[in-house]
Formats: C-alpha cells, sequence, structure tokens
C-alpha cells in the first residue's frame, strides 16, 4: 500500500510540474473559466428586453396614446413612430424592426363604448423568420393589452388579469441566475475531459509511455496520479465561477455549500475518468481533442438541460439524457443556487453522477494498456 | 544479485499485415554486452520490446533465467531496465527530477538513491547539468540521462534500444564505456544497433535481417563463419 501511494504520489508530483510548466494547459485552465463567465453571464441574455417595435397610430386620441404609452412602460419594446403605412411593410421587409403595431381609426371610440360585437382594433405584424422571437412579442403584447384593457375598464372586464403568476425562487425569471449556476456544468465538462484527454495521450506521443510501462508502474497509480492535480484544478475553477457568480452577478446561493463542493467533486471525478478514458483509447492528442470536444461540450450543451428543457424533449430523448452525468450536476447547481433543498431530493442525481464517475475510473483503469500492442 | 539471462524461443510476431519476427530462437547468457544487429526494419526494436514484455509473441516463447533457474516474467520485469530507441524523458523535467521520478517508481529508499544518483551523476560527467531540463540536453546527454534512469535501480537485465543513434563519436565512445561499466557479474546488456563498428564491440552478436535471426556467436566467429575480413561486409555479401 505504502508503494501504491509512492508511485501515485510521485506521477502526481510529475504532473503537477508539467501543468505548471506548460502555458497552454495554465491558459486553458485558469483564463478560459473566465471567458466562459463573461460570455454567458454578460454576452448571452435570453429575456427578450427592449425590442424594436415600428408604431403607426392611426387613432390619435388619448386612448391610443395612453395604451402606447403602457407598452412602453413594459420596459420589453423601444417605440418607433411610423409616418406613412407603406413604411410598415418595408420596415419588415427590411429587418429593421421585428414588430409593427398599428392602431386604427376608432381605436378609442371603440374602448370606450364597451361593445363585445365592436370591439377596439390593433394589429400587431410580426416578422415570422425569428419564430421565437415573433411568439414572445405576441406572448408579451397580450399581457399588456390585457392589463390596458383593465385599466380602461375600470378592472370590470379585466377579470382574466387578476389572475398572477407568481415564480418561486427566481420571481423575475431572469435568464442569468438560470444560467450562471449551470456554467460549471459546461466548464467542467470542457476543460475536466479536455484537460486529460491530453495528458495520457500527450505520453504516447512523446514516447514517455514506453519507458513508463518498462518500469514496475500499475495502471491505477499512473490513473490516480493523474487525476489528483487535474482535480485540484478543475476544483479551483469551480470555486472561481461559485465567487463570481455571487460577487460580480449577484445571484443568491440558498443551498448547502458543502453538498454542491461534494457535487463538484463527483462530477469533476467523473468527467476527469471520461477524458483518461478518451485519452487512453485514442492514443493520438489530436484525436482526443476532437472526441474530448464532442463528448464534453455538446451533452452540456444540448442533453443537460442548460439551453433546452428535458420535458420539452421526445420521451426517448428525456430518457437519453439520463446518460450524460451534465444533466443531473445541473438539477443539482442550479436547485441549491436558488433553493435550500437538502439532500434528499437530490439524492438521484447525486446517484446519477456517482455512477458515472465510478463506471469511468473502472474504465479507465481496464482500457489502459499495459504493452504498446498496436 | 546475479544477472538475468534470457531464452528466446521460436517467437513470431504479427503486427498488422507485418511479420516483424519470424520464429526467432536465441540466447542472451547472462552477464555478457549482447548486440542485436541488423539494417532498418530488420525487427530489432520488435525484438526489443518482446524482451521488455511490452509485446506478446504472436507465437513462441520467452524465459528469464539466472544461474538459480528460471525466473518468472513478472520478477524479471522488475528487474530489467529498458531505454526505447525514441525520444521518451519529459523535455520539462530536470535531470535531477528525472532520477526522483525514478526513484519512486522504483520504491528505492533515499540513501541508497543519493548514492546511486551520485554515482551516476559521477560516471556521465552530468553532475554539472542535473538542474537543466531533458529538452535542453545535447543528443549524447540525452541518452546518457535515459541511461541513468534504467541504471538507478541497478537493472540485472539492461536493455538499449538503439542508443547511439544521433549521438557525436565521442558521446557514442562515453557511453560505450558507461556500458561496459554496468555490464558484468551482476547486470546483462543487450542493446540493438545498425552501426557495424559497435557490433564488434559485443561479445555476442545476434543478427537479425527482414524479421529472421540469420545467426548469433562472437563477432569473430561470425567473420569466420561468413568468411569477410570486415564484419559489415556480412551484410554486403548476403
Amino acid at each position: 500500500m505504502k508503494l501504491f501511494f509512492r508511485r501515485v504520489r510521485s506521477v502526481a508530483a510529475k504532473e503537477y510540474k508539467h501543468i505548471l510548466r506548460d502555458p497552454f494547459t495554465l491558459v486553458v485552465a485558469l483564463v478560459l473559466p473566465l471567458i466562459f463567465v463573461g460570455m454567458f453571464g454578460f454576452v448571452i441574455d435570453l429575456d427578450y428586453k427592449h425590442m424594436r417595435l415600428y408604431v403607426r397610430d392611426n387613432d390619435q386620441t388619448s386612448v391610443s396614446r395612453r395604451f402606447l404609452q403602457e407598452v412602453s412602460s413594459s420596459g420589453y419594446f423601444d417605440q418607433t413612430p411610423l409616418h406613412s403605412p407603406a413604411r410598415a411593410d418595408e420596415a419588415l421587409q427590411k429587418n429593421n424592426t421585428p414588430a409593427v403595431l398599428i392602431i386604427k381609426p376608432g381605436f378609442g371610440r371603440r374602448v370606450k363604448a364597451l361593445d363585445p360585437a365592436d370591439p377596439a382594433r390593433a394589429q400587431l405584424l410580426t416578422d415570422g423568420t425569428d419564430n421565437v422571437q415573433a411568439s414572445i412579442i405576441q406572448i408579451y403584447m397580450r399581457g399588456i393589452v390585457q392589463a390596458a384593457s383593465s385599466l380602461f375598464t375600470g378592472g370590470a372586464e379585466g377579470a382574466s388579469s387578476l389572475i398572477r403568476t407568481r415564480f418561486l425562487f427566481n420571481p423575475e425569471l431572469s435568464s442569468r441566475w438560470f444560467i450562471v449556476p449551470a456554467l460549471s456544468t459546461v466548464i467542467i465538462g470542457l476543460l475536466a475531459i479536455m484537460l486529460t484527454a491530453l495528458t495520457v495521450a500527450k505520453e504516447w506521443e512523446n514516447g514517455s509511455m514506453e519507458l513508463l510501462l518498462s518500469t514496475p508502474v500499475r495502471p491505477a497509480e499512473i490513473i490516480l496520479g493523474k487525476l489528483i492535480p487535474y482535480f485540484c484544478l478543475s476544483l479551483f475553477d469551480v470555486l472561481v465561477v461559485f465567487v463570481l457568480a455571487l460577487t460580480v452577478f449577484g445571484i443568491p446561493f440558498e443551498g448547502s455549500f458543502l453538498l454542491y463542493m461534494l457535487a463538484c467533486a463527483v462530477y469533476v471525478t467523473g468527467a476527469l475518468a471520461l477524458g483518461l478514458v478518451i485519452s487512453v483509447v485514442t492514443r493520438q492528442q489530436q484525436a482526443a481533442i476532437q472526441f474530448a470536444f464532442a463528448v464534453g461540450l455538446l451533452p452540456s450543451f444540448i442533453f443537460s438541460g442548460f439551453i433546452f428543457p428535458i420535458e420539452n424533449m421526445p420521451l426517448f430523448f428525456q430518457y437519453f439524457t439520463a446518460l450524460f452525468p451534465q444533466r443531473w450536476f445541473l438539477l443539482i447547481s442550479r436547485t441549491l443556487f436558488l433553493s435550500d433543498a437538502g439532500f434528499a431530493p437530490l439524492a438521484p442525481a447525486f446517484a446519477g453522477i456517482g455512477l458515472f464517475a465510478c463506471v469511468m475510473i473502472i474504465l479507465a483503469v481496464f482500457k489502459f494498456k499495459t504493452d504498446v500492442e498496436p | 544479485m546475479p544477472a538475468l539471462g534470457v531464452r528466446v524461443e521460436g517467437v513470431t510476431k504479427r503486427l498488422g499485415h507485418t511479420l516483424a519476427l519470424q520464429g526467432v530462437s536465441t540466447v542472451f547468457e547472462p552477464g555478457r554486452v549482447h548486440g542485436i544487429v541488423g539494417p532498418n526494419g530488420a525487427g530489432k526494436t520488435t525484438l526489443m520490446r518482446v524482451l521488455t514484455g511490452l509485446l506478446k509473441p504472436t507465437q513462441g516463447e520467452v524465459f528469464y533465467y539466472d544461474a538459480q533457474g528460471d525466473v518468472s516474467a513478472a520478477q524479471a520485469k522488475g528487474q530489467t531496465g529498458y531505454f526505447p530507441q525514441e525520444p521518451s524523458l519529459y523535455p520539462d523535467l530536470s535531470c535531477r527530477e528525472h532520477l526522483e521520478f525514478f526513484r519512486d517508481l522504483y520504491d528505492l529508499p533515499s540513501q541508497a538513491f543519493e548514492s546511486r544518483a551520485k554515482e551516476l551523476f559521477d560516471a556521465t560527467g552530468m553532475s554539472a547539468f542535473s538542474g537543466r531540463p531533458a529538452g535542453k540536453l545535447s543528443g549524447g546527454m540525452y541518452k546518457k540521462l535515459g541511461l541513468m534512469c534504467v541504471l538507478l535501480n541497478r537493472p540485472r537485465l539492461l536493455l538499449l534500444d538503439e542508443p547511439t543513434v544521433g549521438v557525436d563519436p565521442v558521446s557514442r565512445q562515453e557511453l560505450w564505456e558507461l556500458v561496459y561499466g554496468f555490464a558484468g557479474q551482476e547486470t546483462t546488456v543487450v542493446l540493438s544497433t545498425s552501426y557495424m563498428d559497435e557490433a564488434q564491440r559485443c561479445s555476442k552478436v545476434h543478427i537479425l535481417d527482414g524479421g529472421v535471426l540469420k545467426a548469433a556467436d562472437t563477432p569473430q566467429a561470425l567473420m569466420r563463419r561468413f568468411e569477410v575480413m570486415q564484419f559489415a561486409d556480412i551484410f554486403l555479401k548476403k
């Protein structure tokens, strides 16, 4: 056992020196997380706000102006007046605006008349080439119309607007609150897998593996020795993202920090071991990096629920995503950031990442070749 | 501990579609300096890897033995030092760090390590370069460092695959002196080479060509058998 630890420590110390002396590894490990946080935290905003809206008011009454004021105060739209009807089509065709709102003549009179057979009319034209944005504009506009009609009728007709929806944990449904806690999933998914994917392949390409294999060192000792330094490096990255989430983005952390770090440790171990499996199987740095991108990046984005909700996927893919630890870790991360849930509701997710880590370590050890057979 | 010998019996090795070794049978007696000689592609590296246990024979067997009798392959592995032909050291690690890394892999006690490291640094004349990274060593010094790493464990069987390739004549001479210095009652040396002048320095030469063992004997006996005046003429005459 003493011998086992001595060799593991020796391989780990060697790997640690390689990391410190290789500028590429250091940049990837320390700068990439900051780039990711900046990119996802600041640049990507899934909340649609201040969308350009061309407006043609053919009524020009106090009621139509009040309605447009409601549209403005919602914060979703920045209005630009249209001075001729022909320019509405032109604006849409030239992609100058995603939508045009046209208030028909008699709008104010009809609102005041409150005749259900002859309602006030306004037309919303949306650019269907971006159907997601078009749908969102329609939903937002429906809400504004509802609120405005309630205002004009003194609440009598706006009964439906009395139904209020309150979102727990993320009351403003801010996409930043949703994205930043999930960043560790992507960063580890990419970094941990990529860094270790290179380490064994590099030894094969450099020829040092042949020398190493001729010594009494065993596969488990090499695997563990290589995992330890990258484990520490990845956990450091997780902590950097965690601190940035709290301080720069002001995201609350409601759950148990210890539970969160435990989840990170298990997930990092699985990701690192997956990188080693790739490295052990491919033996070439170029192939290893391509594999690492494919199995690290794609599931993090597509099958984790990071961007696309899993419940909206076809049933087969809902089960398929269960194979990826990214899905389970993302669930743990978001839950612990935004709610004070304990271990019990997260137990299946912990089982998911734990099982993945065990399988990957076993695969890495057993797939590790102790000879130079082609 | 006495030197290890190796007996190779009918070893054939197929690598993909290529027969790298074909029914090779020979004996590497303990305590001698053996040379595996042949042109490029003769199968020297493959035979080296088979002797190390890094390649398994497709057919045939390899046996290790010493004065007391047979030694298992697993036991022999722990007492064998192998330095491959390709550059295999870590360019960013210094000479001293290499020795410390191999000290732990071989589980050497600290005291024994210090005295052996000093002995090796003195013998190779590398003391002044102990802190220099392997990537910044000259070709000759690089090979010496590789030799130091594998000699650290005092191997009973030392396998060196083309140790003098890419090395200047002075460094070649020094490497040979080193090899002869360590060969003897406690260490068998097996090295491969394409240089015929080096083959003549070995006490026994195993001639490989196209994966087939042509002959194995002392250089003088081989020259008599092939009726040549120069050792290199053995290959020219075939």
